[in-house]
């Protein structure tokens, strides 16, 4: 620890004496008439503006949220057990603001961007507001460079490109989590900024959350914004928002960003919290009317934005920007037409639905390749996994029919019971383990291998030794050719020679 | 205390398109002076709202001790507010009713607290800042606040100009704590 220094304190002290503003500005104040589950009503205010940030006596800030005739409605942003009827309240016509910026990353930050990590304060470059508009259609680009995750199963099937949003759904305990961190270590490398929101979940779990990843050296281009499960419902609702915010820093100066909601349930159940302790009429589920709102506008300001609109905003020239969103929802036994789930399915521009009973079959990732969709991604895919990808698909929804068809029939012909196996295998070869990106060349060999028929002789138990030791031999021995294929994506005559010719001298050549 | 100021609203403003028309501000200033000061009253109060009393009862016990001092018109006042069982909101009909009144003579009540009486000179002082600054005629009505240590908090409804010390340090003790 360093020795503190006296005259260095007292220098800090007198300049911050020097600098202090004593002018006495004129303001608005009311009376705090009651105080009750975090929502403050104040009596005044009258020059008060929705969403502005209300002062209390000792320090504590609220949030305007309710602009009634004789009164005004306020969350409280942080404890609020000090607060009694009678005290002060100002305003102080400020929007809430969070910090943004590089000085971020690799931090843990609470929803007002204050560090909870222990690691000193963040000097950021700026603040930006929470709530903001999304771009409008004029600055907007068309999505066609892809988001890579590193599994195959979604890189093929569900590909996501920057600027879009992909919706991650399923029970509790189906992997989503694992899905949306695999992400982020895959965006190692790719100059993708990464901001993880948790909302309401256990501080255990999003300690695990920051383990992992700088367990896998995620952390440094990795911003995560905690709202845990004991944090003010307040806190809860804004902090998507807030990230939000952090990452259209990095969209507004040309780059691309990665954002995760997890989960927007639990905002949602701190928004209708919020909403019926204001006394704002409940609908379905009690969820106040602006529920979808609530969502559309968040999930809206992921986008991707020309090189004019990131010139005109922040001067960096001839760079498209894009920020890409995946949330989370968790259902609950199953039922996607809940009224959150079929809200945000509608808003996103695709869904990855991961189930309980392929989890637990061991198919991990648990994703349903048959009703997981991507509306934009397509277009974003890389040429290779584009080409080769479609095969999987059509391989895996063959399989699905014949195999509910297959179960009365004793005897196949050989044709069925061939695609019967091959689905078999192609379900073998979707597994993927957690924390085991993989990269565009590997994704490439191992779907070519399972379209060209390579893994007809090998056992479906054995199916992922296979894998493995294909890996990394192509990995040694034909490093060129995958060198070649990451980085630049494409597929023709030669690279397809090239991974024939990898495959079967493997076949020839090595055991599994 | 908010509900209450948004239930009177009409009954005030009611009475003072009334009093308008009548050209009686005055007149009724002073008598809903009267009945806020009756309807205050401990004792009144829980007179006011007590169940086994009909609403005639409950206005005829407020005229009583009104006396005569009451016109016809603010009697009548009284019976509808009794009808709809809002006599206890007297209080901030009177409230409103100043504030509307002082509206139409463009006029704003000032709260002046000062830590040492004001001079003359520095009251004129004062009338003559905040006349400029608030753009309407301003009635000061001052106070004495040892605690403020020196300067002075001027309120006009819900703005506040905080120019006391105490304001000062406690600003500085926020600053130097954060």
């Amino acid at each position: 620890m360093q020795q503190l220094n006296p005259s260095e304190i007292s220098e800090v002290i007198k300049k911050r004496i020097e600098n202090l503003d004593v002018t006495s500005q004129a303001q608005n104040e009311g009376t705090v008439v009651s105080v009750s589950d975090g929502i403050v009503r104040i009596h005044g205010l009258a020059d008060a503006m929705y969403g502005e940030m209300i002062e209390f006596e000792g320090g504590v800030y609220g949030l305007a949220m309710n602009l009634e005739r004789d009164s005004v409605g306020a969350v409280v942003l942080g404890e609020y057990k000090g607060l009694a009827e009678g005290q002060t309240a100002k305003c102080t016509g400020r929007i809430l603001e969070v910090p943004v910026g590089e000085a971020l990353l690799g931090r843990v930050v609470d929803t007002l961007g204050t560090p909870v990590d222990g690691k000193g304060p963040i000097e950021a470059q700026a603040s930006a507001p929470v709530e903001r508009v999304a771009p409008g259609v004029i600055a907007r680009q068309g999505v066609d460079q892809p988001m890579q995750t590193g599994y195959k199963a979604v890189d093929s099937m569900v590909p996501i490109g920057r600027g879009q949003r992909e919706l991650i759904i399923g029970d509790r305990q189906t992997g989503k989590t694992a899905l949306a961190v695999d992400a982020i270590i895959n965006q190692k490398g790719s100059g993708v900024k990464c901001i993880y929101v948790a909302v309401g979940q256990k501080q255990s779990s999003i300690a695990n959350v920051v383990r992992k990843l700088e367990e896998h050296d995620a952390m440094d281009h990795t911003i995560i914004v905690a709202a845990g499960a004991a944090d003010p419902a307040a806190m809860q609702f804004l902090a998507p928002y807030a990230g939000c915010a952090m990452g259209e820093y990095f969209l507004d100066r040309g780059e691309d960003a990665l954002i995760i909601f997890d989960d927007l349930t639990k905002q949602a159940w701190a928004y209708r919290q919020i909403s019926l302790l204001l006394k704002r009429p409940p609908g379905r589920e009690a969820y106040p009317g602006d529920v979808f709102y609530l969502h559309s506008r968040l999930l809206e300001r992921a986008c991707r934005v020309n090189a004019d609109y990131v010139k005109s905003v922040s001067g960096v020239e001839g760079q498209t920007g894009s920020l890409t969103a995946l949330p989370i929802i968790e259902t609950q036994g199953g039922d996607v037409s809940a009224f959150v789930p079929t809200n945000v399915i509608s808003i996103t521009d695709g869904q990855i639905f991961l189930e309980t009973n392929l989890f637990n079959s061991g198919i991990r990732p648990a994703m349903n390749a048959g009703i997981s969709v991507s509306r934009v991604g397509g277009a974003a895919q890389t040429k290779i996994i584009k080409k080769l990808g479609g095969g999987i698909r059509l391989a895996l929804a063959q399989y699905r029919e014949l195999a509910a068809f297959a179960q009365f029939a004793s005897d196949l012909d050989d044709a069925t019971r061939k695609q019967l196996e091959h689905g078999k295998a192609v379900t073998e070869l979707m597994k993927q383990g957690q924390y085991a990106p993989m990269s565009t060349a590997e994704m490439g060999l191992v779907i070519y291998a399972a379209n060209e028929g390579y893994l007809e002789d090998v056992e479906v138990n054995k199916i992922g030794a296979f894998e493995a030791a294909l890996l990394s031999y192509a990995n040694s021995q034909f490093a060129e050719l995958m060198g070649k294929i990451n980085e630049t994506g494409g597929y023709n005559d030669e690279i397809a020679s090239g991974l024939k010719e990898c495959i079967e001298s493997f076949k020839s050549s090595q055991t599994w | 205390m908010a509900e209450l100021t948004t239930l009177a609203r009409p009954y005030a403003k009611a009475v003072f398109a009334e009093a308008q028309e009548k050209n009686a501000l005055d007149a009724w200033s002073g008598d809903l002076a009267l009945l806020a000061a009756y309807a205050a009253n401990d004792e009144m109060a829980s007179l006011l709202v007590h169940p086994s009393l009909t609403a005639d009862q409950q206005a005829e016990a407020l005229k009583d001790v009104c006396g005569d001092k009451l016109t016809d018109t603010a009697k009548n006042l009284v019976a509808v507010l009794a009808e709809n069982k809002r006599l206890t909101l007297l209080p901030e009909i009177a409230v409103l009713f100043e504030e509307l009144k002082s509206q139409l003579e463009n006029t704003v009540e000032v709260d002046v607290t000062t830590a040492f009486r004001l001079t003359k000179e520095q009251s004129e002082a004062l009338k003559k800042a905040l006349t400029a600054k608030l753009n309407c005629e301003v009635r000061i009505s001052s106070k004495v606040d040892k605690s403020l240590i020196g300067g002075a908090i001027i309120r006009a409804g819900d703005l506040v100009i905080d120019g006391s010390l105490t304001g000062k340090l406690s600003k500085l003790a926020e600053a130097m704590k954060s």
